[in-house]
């Protein structure tokens, strides 16, 4: 049955009703087969491109990478879309939008973070304005790291996802896709804010430092150069 | 950068004020001086920017707001007002209707009032943010329910 474990996913009246009809089971699974083929190979992508992987995402899907040989389109409205590829910083202001054009894609849908800020926010990821992963207020499917991913990781997502896809289909999919671990590519000297493990002296310190700034910005002075 | 001798004289004479980049001025003239730098040329608004510096021996809590006008080609002034925190800059949206988003801006990231201002929301943040993040005064780790 085209239903994957949760049961929700490509849930459909007629597979109900069809299921009931006898002998149509062996027709059911090759016509099963036949919207797997169909849903992955024929992905269309709403593009929610706010930065610089929208750059990237432009040119994998421009003439020299070529998006349309795997059979994706960038659409211009998310009501004819099926992925939905993240590219770039998501801020606070942003993020309800974003969730709203994803509420518009009609199911099946999926989504793929690309990049590192739409992953976890990256260095942006204190400032008080950028949400910390787009994944805290919506699924995501694929996760295509780098800064940016260039195109042909982005294809690699995109070939993940169709896997993804397959396999949810046949059943063998049972894992959630888990957000990249990147031991030592960002792991700061200090605890950063928030962190349980930061001592309550670096605040006052950071605090004090930027409290004490001098007018016109008098940390640096080019007299302190030489 | 040398000041073209027009600029130089309308500010001695009209303002009391030497050329100087940027020029101080008082809150209650600002709008003359715009409107008299506009006279002369000087239509080209660049850009209105503001800065927080926290009380000091000497200072109050207060603001700086600093507007650039260029004369195309190549022409430039500057001048900059101090508004303490808790009282109003006039704005100059009724000289440059450019001032608009600019005054705008600057009241959601620094917090800086202008009086007679058309329409003073928030336009970069959320509208139900509080405080202005811009300020030396802001706690870097607020929270924003649920992202943060």
């Amino acid at each position: 049955m085209a239903v994957d474990e949760s049961g929700q996913a490509f849930h459909h009246p007629i597979y109900s009703f069809l299921e009931k009809m006898p002998g149509l089971s062996l027709g059911l699974t090759t016509a099963d087969q036949l919207l797997t083929w169909g849903s992955s190979n024929s992905l269309f992508i709403f593009p929610m491109a706010t930065s610089c992987c929208g750059i990237e995402f432009m040119a994998a899907s421009s003439g020299r990478f070529d998006l349309d040989q795997i059979g994706s389109i960038p659409r211009g409205t998310p009501r004819q879309s099926d992925v939905m590829v993240i590219a770039g910083t998501i801020t606070v202001k942003m993020a309800p939008r974003v969730k709203k054009l994803w509420d518009q894609m009609p199911e099946p849908k999926w989504a793929i973070a690309m990049g590192s800020c739409a992953i976890s926010g990256d260095f942006y990821r204190d400032i008080y304005s950028v949400v910390p992963g787009v994944d805290t207020f919506m699924p995501i499917d694929v996760y295509v790291p780098g800064c940016p991913p260039n195109p042909d990781q982005l294809f690699a997502g995109l070939r993940r996802l169709q896997e993804k896809i397959r396999a949810k289909r046949n059943g063998e999919w049972t894992d959630p896709e888990l957000r990249p671990d990147t031991p030592g590519l960002r792991s700061p000297n200090l605890p950063r804010v928030g962190d349980p493990r930061r001592e309550a002296s670096l605040d006052e310190a950071q605090l004090d430092a930027v409290m004490n700034l001098d007018p016109g910005g008098g940390m640096l002075r080019s007299g302190d150069k030489s | 950068m040398s000041t073209p001798d027009d600029l130089a004289s309308l500010l001695r004479e009209g303002f009391d004020l030497e050329p100087a980049d940027p020029i101080t001025v008082d809150r209650s003239r600002v709008v003359e001086l715009a409107r008299s730098l506009k006279g002369i040329g000087f239509e080209y608004f660049s850009y209105c920017a503001a800065a927080h510096y926290p009380a000091t021996d000497a200072d109050p809590d207060r603001t700086v707001v600093e507007y650039r006008l260029r004369r195309l080609p190549k022409d430039e002034v500057a001048f900059r007002v101090w508004v303490p925190t808790g009282e109003t800059t006039p704005s100059l949206c009724g000289v440059f209707a450019g001032a608009d988003w600019q005054e705008r801006e600057q009241y959601d990231l620094v917090g800086t009032v202008f009086a007679d201002h058309p329409d003073l929301r928030r336009i970069m943040l959320p509208e139900d943010w509080e405080g202005h993040p811009l300020r030396r005064d802001y706690a870097i780790d607020t929270r924003h329910h649920p992202w943060r």
